[in-house]
């Protein structure tokens, strides 16, 4: 009995037996690349002139979300319903995932989550600042770029106060766009929600060119946001003459809800989207539209697929065809045309138009002249760039002594003619106002850069609010950044739309809404480049348990005593929101 | 990915594991799924050095370390002695490399599951003999630089098909797993658990110091060898019964060997031959399968 516990004892003591972890090897003193989490920027939201926040629009969306993604759009742009509708979306040109199978439809996700918001009445919590601030800005014209400068200003704490000039607010896409791309009461929802914030929209208010001085005392700044309003002539003789119309009060008068019949062949001079919004609208009240254009189609500025909507309505376009005189014979509009033809390029880098063979002639019932437009007073237009005048990327601060200080935004300041380039420029003008009157004017170009979407130009009002936004890094996430092993392919969701000869009956809106299915799908195939959704790839993969996970798996961290920096967590990042830095030190 | 089993750890760290270690990853997979019911053998291989050098441990169960070529007969034992204790609940998990599995563990293996002893035995393979510096084993794939391999002198055999023998066996279950696929991985290894007899599992492990590789390309490559049908996942029950559990999108396999080291001095009729090759074990799986081969 005794010899057998012997041996019991002794094997113990020969069997050796680990008792303590490997918990005292540091093996982060291996390591010679760093992780990190570094939530970066997503190239779409660098693109949206508004800088809106595409990326985690689309995680929330995804999510069912529906309200809070909204809201993250209203952060950076009043304009959802709009912009989902009317805007030209370069953020789908950028799109990362253009380049693994089709880009996202960003701008049907936006008016999806836009009219959902709407049908259930929401009303959105908007991110402002708390205090008030003692300078009240007038705002000179109710179009997109002044709404937007007050919904901005007034979340920055000013007080502010808007004049129009016409019985209605909404400019431009009150008056300019057919209700067949923008309904009446989109737009009336859309401005309802920046005057429930407070802001009084004086309408019948036209302001004169004295308004600027006696502006000093009672408002700081002025921000003028007036837009093109006086129409381009042709130049050519008989441009006058009875029945050839100028196409924006042609489009205002739609709006307005007068519907003159028309009939017989209808010409249509210019190339921009006013001018298409004219021949389809003529298309729509039973005349036969002919878009005449001095250049190629390539070179109009009107939307690709406004051109191809035009195109399917039954509107011709004929190109390469300059307008020489304009007569009337037998009560019909003879057009002289000059053919042309491209000959090298032009400073813009579109294709320089010559002269080519003779001219040739063709008959109206009626013309409409679409070429563009501008500045309706000259006192709207921004000064020349001084020493008090700055000129930024999308509107124009004059700070001359003696004068409030003026913004001119919109159409007349922003780098390109569009809803969402007024939208820029208010924001624009906005945190510019803002710097100015709480840190001076010599802080004024760094208080800019800061709020930049990625390497800018587009802005973020949530960066300057000092949202959790800034701290993403302004690194502009690529294709090849992205681990597209962890998405699949899948194609884009197509526009429900009326057919043509449904949409020639009237003016109803031809593109229909999505439903929600659709929506969170194809919100699920955007890659959220450069954000975190927690996916928890760099927590399964990582060989050393140095990933660590907060209460309910929202926080993450790196435990650097252990980390040996294989890079695995930053490479098997699908949406790269991490980064493997050179392990510097010791 | 969500996995249910995400949060159980039972793995320390401070284990000497080289970085991005493809084992390291596959053993806190099947623990995360086993919980800490399990006694594990530990036949010689990587994963005898990464558990600990004495007296630490990384893991949180009790291990044995044995002999390289016992791994089929030790499980059996720990198995019986549970069995006499009337232990039915803790699981025996024998945890050996490809050496051990597929050339020196081979006959004690190959005797337990052919008495269809109750455990399960997981081989991870990282394709020769690492941790003793790269020898081939009947594991390294054709076409492989390793130290017994070098120069023209690469390997010009094929892999042994493990699981192919295993199923000779006719056990209740084996399958293969990556740890590029968690999922799928998780799902086997519960799969196993839930199987009474020899159960057998083949993870594919990614080795970055063997292969020749970058660590962060660990998890990317393993996954290739399932995208490119070099690794297909799948799983057979009694011996008979199979299921391909990922149909991928047959990259080309150059793709996959152009990424490696290990691979670097094969030419385009070498990465032809190899495509011959994978296309034929996969037709092959493919009819074991009953699917329609093209």
């Amino acid at each position: 009995m005794e010899k057998r516990n012997d041996t019991a004892k002794t094997s113990l003591l020969i069997l050796p037996r680990t008792f303590t972890s490997t918990e005292a090897n540091k093996t982060g003193s291996w390591r010679y690349l760093r992780p990190r989490y570094e939530e970066k920027t997503s190239p779409c939201s660098n693109a949206c002139p508004a800088g809106e926040d595409i990326a985690r629009i689309e995680m929330l969306a995804e999510e069912g979300l529906f309200k809070e993604a909204w809201e993250t759009i209203l952060r950076e742009n009043p304009f959802p319903a709009i912009c989902g509708r009317v805007c030209f979306h370069p953020c789908e040109g950028r799109c990362n995932r253009k380049e693994f199978d089709e880009a996202v439809a960003i701008h049907q996700i936006e008016r999806f989550l836009a009219d959902t918001a709407r049908k259930n009445d929401s009303k959105p919590v908007i991110v402002g600042r708390n205090e008030k601030r003692p300078e009240k800005i007038a705002i000179a014209g109710a179009g997109p770029a002044g709404l937007a400068a007050a919904y901005f200003l007034t979340r920055l704490g000013y007080g502010c106060e808007i004049f129009e000039a016409r019985e209605e607010a909404g400019g431009i896409l009150r008056w300019g766009i057919p209700p067949y791309r923008l309904p009446l009461d989109v737009l009336q929802a859309e401005i309802a929600r920046i005057q429930d914030l407070g802001i009084p929209i004086r309408t019948g208010t036209p302001l004169g060119p004295s308004f600027l001085s006696e502006a000093r005392g009672k408002y700081a700044a002025v921000f003028l946001g007036c837009g093109h309003s006086r129409p381009r002539g042709l130049g050519i003789p008989g441009e006058d003459l009875e029945g050839v119309e100028e196409g924006l009060p042609f489009l205002a008068s739609i709006r307005r809800g007068d519907m003159p019949k028309i009939s017989g062949p209808v010409a249509v001079v210019g190339g921009g989207n006013s001018a298409v919004d004219v021949a389809r609208s003529v298309a729509r009240l039973g005349g036969e539209s002919w878009i005449l254009y001095r250049r190629r189609r390539e070179d109009m500025p009107a939307f690709e697929t406004e051109i191809l909507q035009a195109l399917e309505e039954g509107v011709k376009i004929r190109e390469l065809l300059a307008p020489v005189r304009l007569e009337r014979k037998n009560g019909r509009f003879v057009f002289t045309l000059q053919p042309m033809r491209v000959d090298g390029k032009d400073v813009d880098g579109r294709g320089r138009i010559v002269p080519d063979g003779d001219v040739e002639t063709m008959e109206f019932a009626k013309v409409f002249k679409a070429i563009g437009e501008e500045a309706g007073e000259d006192w709207y237009r921004p000064p020349a760039e001084d020493r008090d005048v700055l000129r930024l990327s999308n509107c124009t601060v004059s700070m001359k002594p003696g004068l409030p200080v003026l913004v001119y935004g919109g159409d007349l300041a922003a780098s390109l003619k569009s809803v969402v380039h007024a939208v820029a420029s208010a924001k624009e003008g906005a945190i510019a106002l803002d710097i100015l009157f709480r840190e001076g004017r010599e802080n004024l170009s760094g208080g800019l850069l800061k709020c930049r979407v990625g390497e800018g130009p587009s802005l973020s009002m949530e960066i300057h609010l000092g949202g959790p936004r800034g701290r993403r890094s302004s690194h502009i996430v690529s294709y090849s950044e992205i681990n597209a092993d962890y998405f699949q392919m899948a194609p884009r969701i197509t526009q429900p739309r009326l057919l043509p000869e449904e949409r020639l009956k009237g003016f109803d809106e031809i593109d229909l809404r999505i439903s929600a299915n659709l929506a969170i799908r194809e919100a699920g195939r955007c890659f959220n480049c450069g954000l975190c959704n927690q996916c928890d790839n760099c927590f399964l993969f990582c060989p050393d348990m140095s990933i660590h996970r907060g209460e309910g798996g929202t926080d993450r961290w790196i435990d650097y005593d252990y980390c040996k920096g294989c890079g695995l967590c930053a490479a098997e990042c699908p949406r790269n929101a991490m980064v493997l830095e050179e392990e510097k030190g010791s | 990915m969500k996995l249910e089993v995400l949060d159980r750890e039972y793995m320390y760290p401070g284990h000497v594991a080289c970085p991005g270690c493809g084992a390291a990853i596959a053993m806190r997979f099947l623990l995360k799924t086993l919980g800490e019911k399990v006694i594990m053998v530990l036949p010689a291989c990587c994963w005898s050095v990464i558990a600990g050098p004495y007296p630490q441990s990384t893991l949180k169960i009790p291990v044995i370390h044995s002999a390289f070529e016992t791994g089929g007969a030790v499980a059996t034992g720990v198995r019986a002695a549970l069995d006499i204790q009337g232990d039915t609940e803790t699981m025996v998990v024998t945890w050996a490399g490809d050496g051990g599995t597929f050339d020196i563990g081979f006959q004690a293996l190959s005797g337990a599951v052919e008495r269809n002893e109750n455990f399960i035995y997981v081989c991870y393979d990282n394709e020769a003999y690492m941790n003793t510096g790269v020898q081939r084993s009947s594991s390294t794939p054709y076409g492989a630089w390793t130290t017994t391999t070098p120069g023209r002198e690469w390997k010009k055999m094929r892999k042994k098909n493990i699981v192919e023998a295993l199923v000779a066996h006719r056990i209740p279950y084996a399958a293969t797993a990556n740890i590029a696929f968690p999922e799928d991985l998780v799902t086997k290894v519960k799969k196993a658990r839930d199987t009474k007899g020899s159960r057998f599992l083949h993870i594919f492990a990614t080795c970055p110091t063997g292969w020749r590789i970058p660590s962060e390309m660990s998890v990317r490559i393993a996954r290739m060898a399932v995208q490119t049908n070099i690794f297909p996942l799948y799983e057979v029950e009694d011996g008979v019964r199979y299921t391909i559990n990922y149909k991928p999108k047959e990259f080309p396999v150059k793709e996959y060997f152009h990424l490696q080291g290990r691979f670097q001095h094969l030419t385009d009729e070498d990465l032809d031959h190899i495509q011959d090759m994978v296309n034929e074990d996969w037709q092959l799986l493919l009819r074991k399968a009953g699917e329609r081969t093209p």
